[in-house]
């Protein structure tokens, strides 16, 4: 036990120093404050004295006491009561500063290592673990700070008050000091015992989150089968664990804070009772065994305190834990890197493989060449690698084996998935990029998404998660604008007009033929139509370029690519079969 | 969430809220009054010490012997009101989370309850938020704010009370000295929510942006843009650092003004104390109770202005929560229900209106206007119309998701207002567009249909439905687990799990809405396969999205901005050269390849 909490410090002592590094200074000013804070609150108790020794007593029992004493006595009170008041505003001021400081420090820290890492390291992550880590987890470290000046300035109170007992009288002041041990070790004694409780709880209560969360957005199965009533059960159940957990908590509380308050109490009395003794042996005045009181009394709530920080240690350490283990990983070396520059708009593939996570192999040796300014069309089953190819070519990630050649300028890729960032259209094209409106505007026309014009505010619009919400073809023609703005080189598609009706995919692809002259277009199909506009096919199967030329010639003389295109028109032309053909 | 709700009065919302859990008002008298027997323990200290200077310390003499007597009665006192302060704590405590779960247990079933209509996208999230965050206002109201209610309130009631019976002048003196704290701390506390309002704001921007950052790598990288989006962040996180900063400075003049008026009220009172002297009754050692009772007193005002503010969220909190068990669950079962006939069923849609509810001061377009169709017993009908043509609601209304705002809607003759939903759910099953899967087994998705059934019978189902040999190219068979929301099926495949869920309730009306997203070639034909077997000797409703599902129904309904604009077979509609003959011409271009 002695060993694990002197771990602990050591542990603590650690993370304090790590998180301090750049933040000493506003640390040590909460501190100060904290002291002077201490320092007079002890002073308190003997100004205390002063006013019944020197003030209550002499009126009282005497019958007189001077006015100057009594203006100089009160006016040591409220001067005290000032500066042990600026004492607060200082610590916690500053507190807060360092805190916040080294938070903002460490999610900086961490968002930079985000963008720094490539694509194939994101992968690997989960996406709730990295928004964790840079948000909550940056908090959590931290936390520790805010309640550290105000528990260092308790460690100096309980010195100071130790003396000052020791010194007025030092029979009743050792067995006073004796009381500071057990309430320490009660407050951190409960502490850590009531933190599994709600530990337990915030579980319990994740738990319960993400249970209704999935059970309100499946009530229309829900509501369909008529489980209502289940599924209310399956909630209270979840509801009922958290209830059990909390009552859990309650009980030790109500038992803690009860105590906390007896406790002071009971040695106070024990204090009248002993002082008593010393009062009549002349040892003490009354003065000074009522400021004995007093100054227990205002013991208590900054004991506590010294149990709260150490129960924000924990969750403190776990947060720093996270976040190193995040900032202590390698930058991975950047894919881009490993692409070969050629002179032309040309692209060549050749003999690529690639895995994920080095398992089973999506490329198996790929080897593509694609001229300069040709339209070509990857058109394969799913898995069969397409999208993987689109992004070697792109640069997000390195080829295991092989080479892929690109123009100097790059590629630009449009994702499947059209991402949209919260802010205005404007910023979505652009992404931070410098780019003049009249290459907005044309992009925009090319990619037919002009909707954007009718939008209540044009280009300037919000959208994303606060903001207008766009459907899945206005996405994706968004994505295709961000693109074109770039004026590729290389432009690769992945399959980006599968949320436009047939019409409008058309006019999209006439658009892209008509204005992008130079650039090399590589794009991933599936609609017959949509393969049918490419200048030549490039057949993928399990990651292998099985066949790469004239859709018509592929259709000829491959007949696995004729039976895929078939089962892509398997619906009309059984239809056309049951209806007697008339609907081509 | 709904207006008239939020223009509650505080004590109106208290008063529902009791009525919502009723938990609440039984089991509050007696904490109460032990919690006024807990808070005397509070004030023995300064009572003991003015009894001890006045009869046992007095420099004329010192009797011990009084003094231990004192405080043997002082003890005693003390052991009372532990116990008495712990069991209030433990019984107000108790009380509440049990309020709260019965609260909680009651917004589960209402709003499972609630039509779908109220389950729009939008306020999915708000709904969350009402059993989750809302509540959890309460929760913490409870833990912290409520006690200090009661514990604080009774002690400075007591504690006052104790400083009249004393000295009514010096007491009159201390409140008096004392009152403006009370204006002070408030106007501080305004600030300092506002301040803290902000900050929050500021937070939940960070978080925002952090996820964008994280979820949108691929894009970022792609397009070089992730320096950028960093520096965003990290301009977002100084501000909200700034605001927290700026609210915990606002915050750490809270505390330190109840010290600065209490040595203001001491130095009164004792100077006022001085001024009277022993010639007005007044002792010593009443004095110096006098002093620590001050103290006492204004010891809980700066922790009341925090309760003040979380009082006043754990109302907002409440009213919110009152709200959403305002909101009319829908469709109501009805008072005396009417059965289903036996048999085939069919459906009857008469002169239907529905428009969603509206949203503030948005008023929602109408969706479906003046709908008529009979569907004869085992017809299997497509509807078909673009995006907004209304034809996802139509099905969302055949199968009471939803009542409509006029006309009536029949099944097997009988209006479904008076249909029990037990009855309407054994004989009619709704397909959703996109189908949402549990996290758990496949298995255990299916036996959401049919809880009681067997193995054995999911497999029937599975064989029965042709597929058997997709189950097989599962790692685990119906072992496999779906993942969250069932991502880690594809799209097809959630399709085809809630193509089988569905034929174990056996329906005799099916309402199918056909799913948008693309489906490789070969679930593409096991889907057609299991539906067509899943529709056969059923009334079936496909809201179709592929023309082919149209082509090949008995009878095809188009709508068009929530009218019905044509009713025909295919080749009718196509040979007619309407709406239908222009949406298939578009859809036959799209799916040539020459």
């Amino acid at each position: 036990m002695a060993a694990e909490t002197g771990n602990r410090l050591v542990q603590a002592f650690r993370l304090v120093r790590a998180l301090l590094r750049h933040q000493k200074r506003t640390f040590f000013i909460a501190c100060g404050g904290a002291a002077v804070f201490a320092a007079c609150t002890v002073g308190s108790a003997a100004v205390v004295k002063l006013i019944i020794d020197d003030v209550i007593t002499p009126r009282f029992e005497d019958g007189e006491v001077a006015a100057s004493t009594v203006a100089g006595v009160l006016g040591l009170l409220i001067l005290l009561g000032f500066v042990r008041a600026a004492g607060v505003v200082v610590r916690r001021t500053w507190a807060g500063r360092t805190a916040w400081g080294v938070t903002e420090r460490l999610s900086a820290e961490v968002v930079d290592r985000l963008a720094e890492q490539p694509v194939p390291w994101h992968r690997r992550q989960t996406t709730g673990d990295l928004i964790t880590r840079a948000g909550v987890d940056a908090e959590a470290a931290t936390a520790v700070l805010q309640p550290l000046p105000f528990a260092s300035g308790v460690v100096v109170m309980v010195f100071l008050s130790t003396v000052w007992l020791l010194i007025t009288d030092l029979p009743l002041g050792i067995a006073a000091v004796c009381v500071f041990p057990v309430l320490i070790a009660l407050n951190i004694g409960y502490q850590r015992r009531v933190d599994r409780y709600y530990n337990t709880a915030q579980d319990e209560l994740g738990r319960l989150s993400s249970a209704v969360h999935e059970s309100f957005e499946g009530v229309a199965v829900v509501k369909s089968f008529g489980a209502e009533h289940r599924e209310t059960e399956r909630l209270a159940l979840i509801a009922g664990r958290l209830r059990e957990a909390r009552l859990g908590a309650v009980r030790l509380r109500s038992i803690f804070e009860s105590l906390l308050d007896g406790i002071p109490n009971v040695v106070n009395i024990g204090l009248l009772v002993g002082g008593a003794f010393r009062v009549r042996a002349g040892e003490m005045t009354v003065g000074e065994l009522t400021s004995f009181i007093y100054l227990f009394t205002l013991l208590v709530f900054p004991l506590r305190l010294i149990g709260f920080t150490l129960s924000e240690l924990p969750h403190s350490l776990a947060g720093w834990g996270r976040i190193r283990s995040l900032l202590d990983q390698p930058v991975d070396p950047d894919p881009v890197l490993t692409l070969h520059r050629g002179s032309d708009n040309s692209v060549h593939v050749r003999d690529v493989h690639y895995s994920h996570d080095g398992d089973r192999e999506v490329l198996t040796g790929v080897t593509a060449e694609i001229d300069a300014g040709r339209t070509v069309a990857v058109v394969g089953a799913t898995g069969a690698g397409k999208t993987t190819l689109l992004h070697l070519i792109a640069g997000l990630v390195p080829p295991e084996r092989g080479t892929v050649t690109v123009p100097e300028a790059g590629a630009e890729m449009v994702f499947q998935e059209a991402f949209l960032l919260a802010g205005t259209v404007r910023d979505n094209i652009t992404l931070g990029a410098d780019v003049p409106n009249d290459a907005v505007e044309l992009a925009l026309q090319v990619a037919e998404a002009d909707f954007v014009h009718s939008l209540p505010q044009g280009l300037d619009t919000e959208i994303g998660e606060r903001g207008v919400g766009l459907s899945g073809g206005q996405r994706q023609r968004l994505a295709l604008t961000r693109a074109l703005v770039r004026r590729p080189a290389v432009l690769l598609l992945d399959d980006t007009t599968s949320a436009l009706d047939p019409a409008t995919e058309a006019k999209v692809i006439a658009n892209l033929k008509a204005a992008l002259t130079t650039t090399t277009v590589v794009a991933v199909a599936s609609r017959p139509s949509t393969i049918a506009l490419a200048d030549d096919v490039l057949y993928l199967v399990d990651g292998e370029v099985v066949a790469h030329g004239l859709h018509d010639e592929l259709m000829d003389t491959v007949p696995a690519y004729r039976q895929l295109i078939e089962a892509f028109e398997h619906d009309r032309a059984a239809l056309d079969a049951e209806l007697g053909g008339d609907g081509a | 969430m709904s207006e008239p709700i939020s223009r509650w009065s505080a004590a109106e919302t208290i008063g529902k809220g009791v009525r919502a859990a009723p938990a609440l008002r039984i089991g509050f008298v007696t904490p109460l009054f032990l919690a006024l027997m807990g808070a005397a323990g509070r004030v023995v200290t300064p009572i003991l010490v003015q009894q001890a200077i006045d009869r046992g310390l007095s420099p004329k003499g010192v009797s011990v012997d009084t003094v231990v007597r004192l405080g043997l009665v002082a003890f005693g006192v003390i052991c009372v009101a532990t116990w008495a302060q712990r069991t209030a704590v433990y019984r107000l405590g108790r009380r509440s989370e049990e309020a709260l779960y019965g609260l909680r247990v009651r917004l589960f079933e209402h709003i499972h309850r609630l039509s779908i209509a109220d389950h729009s996208e939008e306020r999915k999230g708000a709904l969350v938020a009402r059993v989750t965050s809302d509540v959890e206002t309460l929760a913490q109201f409870f833990q912290w704010g409520g006690l200090a209610w009661l514990l604080d309130g009774t002690l400075m009631l007591l504690v006052a009370g104790v400083m009249l019976a004393y000295d009514w002048v010096l007491a009159i003196v201390a409140f008096v000295v004392a009152a403006p704290l009370a204006l002070v701390l408030q106007r501080v506390q305004r600030h300092l929510v506002k301040a803290y309002d902000s900050a929050r704001e500021k937070n939940a921007n960070v978080m925002t942006q952090i996820s964008e950052v994280v979820a949108g790598a691929e894009t970022l990288r792609a397009y070089r843009s992730g320096p950028r989006y960093a520096r965003r962040v990290k301009d977002a996180s100084h501000e909200r650092s700034k605001s927290f900063i700026r609210a915990g400075t606002i915050g750490a003049f809270l505390f330190p003004s109840g010290e600065v008026f209490g040595v203001f009220t001491v130095s009164a009172v004792v100077v006022t104390g001085l001024l009277r002297g022993p010639d007005s009754g007044l002792t010593a050692g009443a004095m110096v109770g006098f002093v620590f009772l001050t103290y006492r007193f204004l010891e809980p005002i700066a922790e009341f202005t925090e309760v003040l503010d979380q009082t006043q969220t754990a109302v907002a909190g409440m009213r919110r929560v009152l709200g959403v068990l305002e909101i009319p669950i829908g469709p109501p079962e009805p008072t005396v229900p009417m059965r289903l006939p036996e048999g085939g069923l069919a459906v009857t849609v008469d002169r239907v209106d529905f428009s969603y509810r509206s949203r503030g001061d948005i008023d929602e377009p109408p969706v479906l206007i003046d709908v008529n169709v009979h569907i004869p017993a085992g017809q299997q009908v497509a509807v078909v119309g673009e995006t907004g043509s209304g034809k996802t609601t139509l099905g969302r209304l055949v199968a009471r998701l939803a009542d409509p705002v006029a006309g009536a809607v029949l099944v097997g003759g009988v209006p479904l207002t008076r249909v029990s939903n037990a009855d309407l759910r054994r004989r009619l099953t709704v397909v959703p567009q996109e189908p949402f899967l549990f996290e758990g087994t496949i298995a255990a998705n299916l036996l959401f249909a049919r809880p009681n059934l067997g193995r054995a019978d999911l497999e029937a189902a599975v064989a029965a439905l042709d597929l058997g040999d997709w189950l097989d190219t599962l790692p685990d068979g119906l072992d496999t687990e779906v993942g969250e929301r069932g991502a880690q099926m594809s799209a097809g495949e959630r399709q085809l799990v809630a193509l089988i869920r569905a034929s174990l309730v056996d329906p005799d009306v099916l309402v199918l809405d056909e799913a948008t997203s693309s489906v490789d070639a070969l679930t593409e034909v096991r889907l057609a396969r299991a539906l067509e077997k899943l529709a056969s000797g059923r009334t079936t409703i496909a809201i179709a999205h592929r023309l082919s599902t149209a082509a090949r129904a008995d009878r095809v309904l188009v709508l068009d901005h929530g009218r019905l604009v044509e009713d025909g077979t295919h080749l009718d509609l196509v040979q007619r050269g309407g709406t239908y003959a222009r949406m298939y011409d578009a859809w036959v271009a799209a799916t040539s390849a020459g």
